[in-house]
């Protein structure tokens, strides 16, 4: 919301400077962007160089034919001459003119001048030279009583500042610039100046045809009928509100309607009261197929689930978001239906999402604007056309449903303390809601205001009312502690150690995107409306945003590309809401047995023996895959990644389940272990990992260690053969083991092997 | 002077003066062996005066040590002639050792984990896909909020959503819970933002709650003075503006000096001196109302940050796009 700040010192006066005011409403109020100065720069005597002038003489430029040369009296006893480029004047017109060093709007510096061959001493004004309009197509004619000489500043708002504020959701009637006012008020404790508006003698009684058949969506409608309105242009100060409010000045009546919707925040709509089929108002829901061409030049479809106000026949505006074009005021327009509504937040936020526009009234509405306000802004449009368009007011209805009740709230003063921790006066918080425009009883009964009334319900909400106005003072405290909780789950400290182990094999961390745009399971979640194709599913497994990541590294030419991620995944279950387990996940350039290394080092950290086995893998084609608890590893097929990549994904709830909470000390000193080297001669399909499985079935816990270090194919050991070596360390917690103790368990072990794999122990 | 004595000068001076090893072994034999006139005047010892053969003993003894400091010695200088003469170009790299990193922003949740475990703080983790009631209703955000909308929310049904905030932890935690509670809350969340160098459909936050007795906004104040000026610097100082949340009565916002400019005015604190941070504000009676927990009783604060901005603004990273690429030359600087 822009605020010029002349409109808002009509409601309000303050001295401090404006930087400082808007300084202490961020705190209190709203943000303030920016504080903009507009119109004609307020510096250095630069507004002194603006002067009310009369045409004394106009002719034709003798070298130009599209230039007037004007003698101008400026009130300094010798006219100036100045060149021209506007016809819609002639001599005795009396005009705007800005002298030789006077600055612009538009921040030009205005210098005396030689123009094709003859001086220009001066500038006659075009309403957009000095913000005041849009228009160059002709100068601008002053009012005809005036002073040649009076300064410009005195009869036309050549400066100002400008507020420029952002302001909640919750906070509706901080669109207004009484609104704002009201903040100031309550913040500087000075008064308020009352609502501004006031209804003229009404000149005539004719019925207005207004029926509203939804008052839950509509739960007010004020028509107004205007006749022999003059349609033409705003005065300049109207004009320069507006354009200082960030809106275009389009006619009287429009920009009537447009300015008490900045003054009071309930926006207005003006028709054209002729092209309303039997002069009649409609507030009803579309029927299906109906169609509208609204301002904006946009046609649209309608559906019963939006609210429009129609005339005997047809939609004409729809409600809250837009007026229709066929009914538009304009040039011609002799009779006005003035509509001050109240549209209820819910079903205009609806229509707007479903219609895809946005308008300043919308805005509005979609925050809730109160009911009562609609009879103020009706008032203060009245007077405004009546005394703008020279409109006669002939007629009046005011439909209404039932208005959201005004909330009476307890509170207790020494609240405040207990929820903001510095101490506020009881006459303090009073006066501040009552500034607000709260009404407080002697024992402490608060009366909501009306544009507040959705906001302010409960006693907190009023001790942010007195709190917010103190939030600078607030000192810093710590709160009193009575218990203690600093410290990580096992489980997050496991995570943690996790990732400092890829980290340390040299995996570099990556974050993916849990929306992906496809999953190999067919029941994963799939958003119904994504923001695009590559965000669509909740991934179940990790790997393909890993793939991904993999892939840009490559495309960018980065080398040894390794990347390890540990985040959700998101399981579809028989319920509404998925399970949403950690996952391990990590991709790097090289064979299965570099992925396959990184994972014995996870489980190594987490003191568990991992078990692999061949498998296939859960969802894709692998060149080499193994299964291990809680996931898999796998080499990567190339058509998923060109060159060699492999892969591993794990579950960390099922791998940190078998994780001790505490590690016991494990006697290894005392009774010495035994170490030998043990080579099986075995079936090239039988997996090393079985050949252990077997042995530690066979020797039970006092093989305390088996590892391959060598296998061997050739023709020692003949075709479809290989040699697995191991080292082998036996070891007991109890006993010294004696050579002839390792010997009885070399024998379970061979035994074992050759019986159940066909294994034999080479020489 | 004795015959010791003599026999000790001329032997020291021999020993001293050794130029190499084979030398010092020549003169050990000469000087110590069993051949030498030292070795064989003991074997006469029997016939000397104890005196004596305690003056030759003392000067055996000495002698042994004499040569024993000068092989050290000799020693010492032969290995530095070999390695001087070796020449190892020690400017040379090390052998490569594959060194992984921590994303950024695990870097940067830790540092804020650890910042709130050192205030006492518990680390929560809920899901992210969550009903409307833990994101919103519980929350008392009306019907009308625009965080609503479909535009700004993605849904998975009607009543199913990927979580807008941490904020639905807030309530997990409180129906987990009895108070006193201290916890923060970190996690990924979702909003229906096209991506751009500030926005991304996914992105991290973190969050704080605090519910115990007697807790004040003054109390957030300095809680969150604290956690600043632990990762941006003790000159920090922080201030509080009145904002709108639905959780939150009062709701502020908290802006942080710059610590980039030292809150002088620079770009990236638009020349204010202050960065915005986050959203706080005193817990709705009506939420704890929602999980359970008696108002009267008990009070609370909470307040939210944007991970990948701290990350941005203190790394000075200029895209939050490149938090998700992945790139290793980005990652790799960190
Ligand atoms: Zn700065």
């Amino acid at each position: 919301m822009k605020v010029p700040v002349s409109w808002l010192r009509e409601y309000v006066s303050f001295d401090l400077p404006l930087e400082e005011l808007g300084r202490r409403l961020v705190f209190t109020s709203c943000e303030v962007d920016r504080i903009v100065p507009r119109g004609v720069p307020d510096v250095d005597g630069n507004l002194d160089r603006f002067r009310v002038g009369r045409v004394l003489e106009a002719v034709k430029h003798p070298n130009a034919d599209r230039l007037q040369l004007c003698r101008v009296d400026v009130g300094e006893g010798d006219a100036r001459q100045v060149v021209c480029g506007g016809w819609n004047f002639g001599a005795g017109a009396t005009v705007a003119v800005a002298l030789p060093g006077a600055r612009l709007a538009n921040g030009l510096e205005l210098e005396q001048r030689k123009v094709r061959g003859e001086l220009s001493d001066g500038m006659i004004l075009a309403e957009d030279e000095i913000d005041l309009g849009t228009d160059h197509t002709g100068i601008m004619l002053l009012d005809s009583q005036l002073e040649p000489g009076t300064p410009l500043g005195d009869v036309l708002p050549l400066s100002d500042d400008v507020l420029e504020i952002e302001t909640g959701y919750n906070r509706p009637d901080l669109t207004s610039v009484y609104g704002i006012a009201r903040e100031v008020s309550a913040l500087l404790d000075v008064d308020l100046a009352p609502p501004p508006g006031r209804d003229p003698e009404r000149a005539g009684d004719e019925p207005v045809d207004v029926r509203v058949e939804d008052l839950e969506r509509c739960p007010r409608y004020i028509g107004r009928l205007f006749r022999s309105v003059a349609v033409g242009e705003s005065p300049p100060w109207l004009k320069a509100r507006l354009l200082g409010a960030g809106m275009r000045p389009i006619s009287n009546v429009v920009d009537v309607t447009n300015y008490v919707m900045l003054a009071f925040g309930s926006p207005l709509h003006a028709f054209d009261h002729a092209r309303l089929a039997e002069g009649r108002i409609v507030v009803r829901r579309a029927r299906d197929g109906e169609r509208i061409r609204t301002l904006d030049g946009t046609e649209r479809s309608l559906t019963p689930e939006e609210l429009v106000i129609a005339d005997a026949e047809r939609p004409v505006a729809v409600a809250g978001i837009m007026g229709g074009e066929e009914t538009e005021v304009s040039a011609e327009t002799e009779t006005v239906l003035l509509e001050a509504a109240n549209f209820e937040q819910l079903g205009v936020l609806r229509s707007g999402e479903r219609l895809r526009v946005r308008s300043e009234a919308q805005t509005r509405w979609e925050k809730g604007v109160a009911p009562e306000l609609a009879e103020q802004a009706a008032v203060y449009a009245t007077q405004l056309l009546v005394e703008l368009a020279g409109a006669r007011w002939t007629g009046d209805a005011d439909v209404k449903g039932a208005f959201p009740e005004r909330p009476v709230v307890r509170l207790r003063p020494e609240r405040a303390e207990q929820v903001v921790g510095i101490p506020i006066p009881a006459d303090e918080q009073r006066r501040r809601l009552m500034r607000l425009g709260f009404e407080v009883s002697d024992d402490w009964n608060v009366l909501v205001p009306a544009w507040r009334a959705s906001d302010v319900r409960r006693e907190i909400d009023l001790v942010e009312e007195v709190a917010r106005f103190r939030l600078e003072e607030v000192p810093p405290t710590m709160p009193e502690r009575t218990a203690m909780f600093g410290r990580l789950t096992h489980e997050q400290r496991l995570r943690r150690a996790v990732s400092d182990v890829l980290a340390g094999c040299g995996f570099v961390e990556a974050y993916t995107y849990s929306l992906q745009p496809s999953d190999p399971d067919p029941s994963a979640l799939v958003l119904p409306v994504p923001l695009s194709e590559q965000q669509r599913v909740l991934r179940t497994t990790m790997l393909f945003g890993l793939v991904r990541a993999a892939q840009h590294n490559v495309d960018v030419g980065n080398e040894d590309v390794a990347l390890f991620e540990l985040a959700h995944v998101y399981l579809p279950t028989d319920g509404a809401l998925p399970l949403e387990p950690w996952r391990l996940g990590g991709i790097a350039r090289g064979g299965f047995f570099r992925v396959k290394g990184v994972v014995e080092q996870v489980f190594s950290m987490l003191k568990e023996e991992p078990r692999f086995t061949a498998a296939a893998h859960p969802f894709m084609a692998s060149p080499a895959c193994a299964s291990v608890q809680g996931g898999w590893v796998a080499q990567l097929d190339p058509r998923l990644l060109e060159g060699e990549w492999a892969a591993f994904e794990l579950d960390l709830a099922e791998l940190f389940a078998q994780v001790p909470e505490r590690i016991l000390y494990d006697d290894v000193i005392t009774f010495p272990s035994v170490k030998e080297d043990l080579a099986f001669v075995v079936d090239e399909a039988v997996p090393a990992g079985e050949l252990i499985a077997a042995a530690r079935d066979a020797a039970g816990p006092e093989l305390r260690e088996m590892r391959v270090f060598d296998v061997y194919r050739g023709e020692q050991v003949g075709p479809g053969k290989k040699s697995v070596a191991f080292s082998v360390v036996f070891q007991s917690p109890e006993r010294t083991l004696a050579d002839d103790d390792a010997a009885v368990l070399r024998g379970r072990i061979v035994t074992t092997l050759r019986e159940r794999l066909g294994a034999e122990l080479r020489g | 002077m004795s015959w010791a004595s003599d026999y000790l000068d001329e032997a020291r001076a021999a020993i001293v003066g050794a130029g190499s090893l084979q030398d010092l072994e020549q003169l050990r034999v000469g000087y110590l062996g069993r051949k030498s006139p030292l070795t064989l005047r003991l074997r006469e010892a029997a016939q000397l005066e104890i005196e004596e053969r305690a003056e030759l003993n003392r000067t055996k003894i000495h002698l042994e040590d004499l040569v024993k400091t000068a092989r050290r010695e000799l020693e010492r200088v032969a290995i530095e002639r070999v390695y001087a003469d070796s020449a190892v170009d020690v400017t040379l790299p090390g052998d490569p050792v594959p060194r992984g990193r921590l994303h950024l922003l695990t870097q940067i949740r830790r540092e804020i984990e650890d910042i709130f475990l050192g205030m006492g703080y518990e680390v929560f983790e809920g899901d992210e896909v969550v009903d409307a009631w833990s994101n919103f209703d519980a929350l008392t955000t009306d019907a009308g909020h625009p965080s609503r909308s479909q535009n700004d929310t993605f849904y998975l049904s009607e009543d199913v959503l990927l979580r807008t905030h941490t904020s639905p932890d807030q309530i997990r935690l409180m129906e987990a819970r009895t108070p006193p509670i201290y916890a923060i809350m970190p996690g990924r969340v979702y909003r229906r933002d096209t991506p751009d160098a500030t926005h991304s459909p996914t992105f991290l936050q973190v969050e704080a709650l605090v519910v115990d007795r007697g807790i004040t906004l003054a109390d957030l104040k300095g809680t969150v003075l604290h956690f600043f000026r632990q990762l941006f610097g003790p000159a920090r100082e922080v201030r509080m503006r009145t904002s709108f949340f639905p959780f939150t009565e009062p709701s502020v916002e908290f802006d942080v000096t710059c610590f980039i400019c030292d809150a002088q005015g620079c770009p990236v604190c638009k020349h204010s001196g202050w960065i915005e941070m986050g959203g706080a504000g005193w817990v709705d009676p009506d939420v704890f109302r929602n999980v359970g927990v008696d108002p009267d009783e008990w009070s609370g604060f909470a307040f939210g940050l944007g991970i990948e901005r701290i990350a941005m603004l203190r790394h000075g990273l200029p895209d939050l796009r490149l938090f998700w690429e992945n790139d290793l030359r980005v990652l790799e600087q960190f």
